[in-house]
């Protein structure tokens, strides 16, 4: 099986094919990641299809300064805050209208809580927004989390932990 | 069970499988639809360029700086083309009217009813002529 620097040294010399194992490759990982984040099968495929036509254009020029794995996170968390500004104002409103918020899984509907928590997660600074999308999602380690977003593991945790913070105020859960 | 577990319990219901060949024929055409749409735009700003660029062309061409002075419009007659109106010729058509008026003053029987003529289209110079010759 060759490895990824290797495919991506074949599609640099005109092989779409390669390109192609790629997709398969990742696929699972980026249509997992947008499939947690909206909720929604047609918009997660269309978001992995977004990453998938922007590596498409970039890896023609992609020097192998960082791993295809890191680039490949960097590229959808970008795809992601893309996702979360189109959609600020509609989930701003959509928080308005909230019901009383609980974490107890007795009391809410799984997926109505999905949908309030990525809420809340779309209305976080930038930063933050990625970091937690990272972690909550991919469970990343903040030392891969800083490599991705170009910071120190610190800043990450640092950012983890505000925007966690901000999320409970959001939920109601905490003042 | 601390918050950042119970948020990814939330998320651990998401996973679903996807039809990895469907999706990178989607993917496929996508992405040539882009490049159609991409060469598409660039043939449209070329064609736009070269439109520009006659239009431009065209009226540096004929706009030659048009002077306006005392009321009058002027323009350069630098392009026009040298013909038959320019001063050598106006100088050979006064060689051919002479010789035209030396013709009608031989062949006419009664000298008189030429120099009458002559004397309606006001043509002067044979008759100075005949007196430089007198």
């Amino acid at each position: 099986m060759k490895k990824d620097q290797e495919l991506i040294q074949d599609f640099q010399n005109g092989n779409e094919e390669a390109f192609n194992e790629l997709v398969r490759r990742y696929l699972d990982l980026v249509h997992g990641f947008f499939q947690k984040l909206t909720n929604d099968e047609m918009e997660a495929e269309d978001l992995a299809q977004t990453v998938f036509i922007k590596l498409f254009k970039s890896l023609k020029k992609f020097r192998f300064e960082s791993e295809f794995n890191t680039y490949l996170y960097r590229v959808n968390a970008n795809t992601a805050n893309t996702y979360f500004k189109r959609n600020k104002w509609r989930n701003i409103l959509h928080l308005d209208q909230m019901v009383e918020p609980s974490f107890d899984d007795n009391q809410q509907d799984r997926e109505w809580k999905k949908e309030e928590l990525w809420s809340a997660i779309s209305r976080l600074p930038k930063k933050q927004r990625s970091v937690v999308m990272m972690r909550i999602s991919e469970m990343l380690p903040f030392k891969d989390i800083g490599n991705i977003l170009d910071m120190s593991e610190g800043t990450a945790k640092v950012n983890f932990h505000h925007g966690i913070k901000r999320i409970k105020v959001l939920l109601g859960i905490i003042e | 069970m601390n918050f950042e577990s119970k948020i990814r319990q939330i998320l651990s219901d998401s996973d679903r499988t996807i039809d990895k060949e469907q999706f990178i024929n989607n993917l496929t055409k996508v992405r040539y639809k882009h490049q159609l749409k991409r060469s598409q735009s660039i043939s449209s700003v070329l064609a736009i360029c070269l439109i520009m660029a006659v239009s431009l062309t065209s009226y540096f061409e004929l706009d030659q700086g048009i002077i306006h002075s005392s009321g009058n419009y002027y323009f350069s007659d630098g392009n026009m083309f040298h013909s038959e109106f320019d001063q050598d010729n106006f100088i050979d058509n006064d060689y051919l009217l002479d010789d035209l008026v030396i013709y009608i003053m031989e062949e006419e029987d009664d000298i008189w009813t030429a120099f009458t003529f002559l004397d309606e289209i006001e043509f002067d110079n044979f008759i100075n002529y005949m007196e430089e010759e007198s």
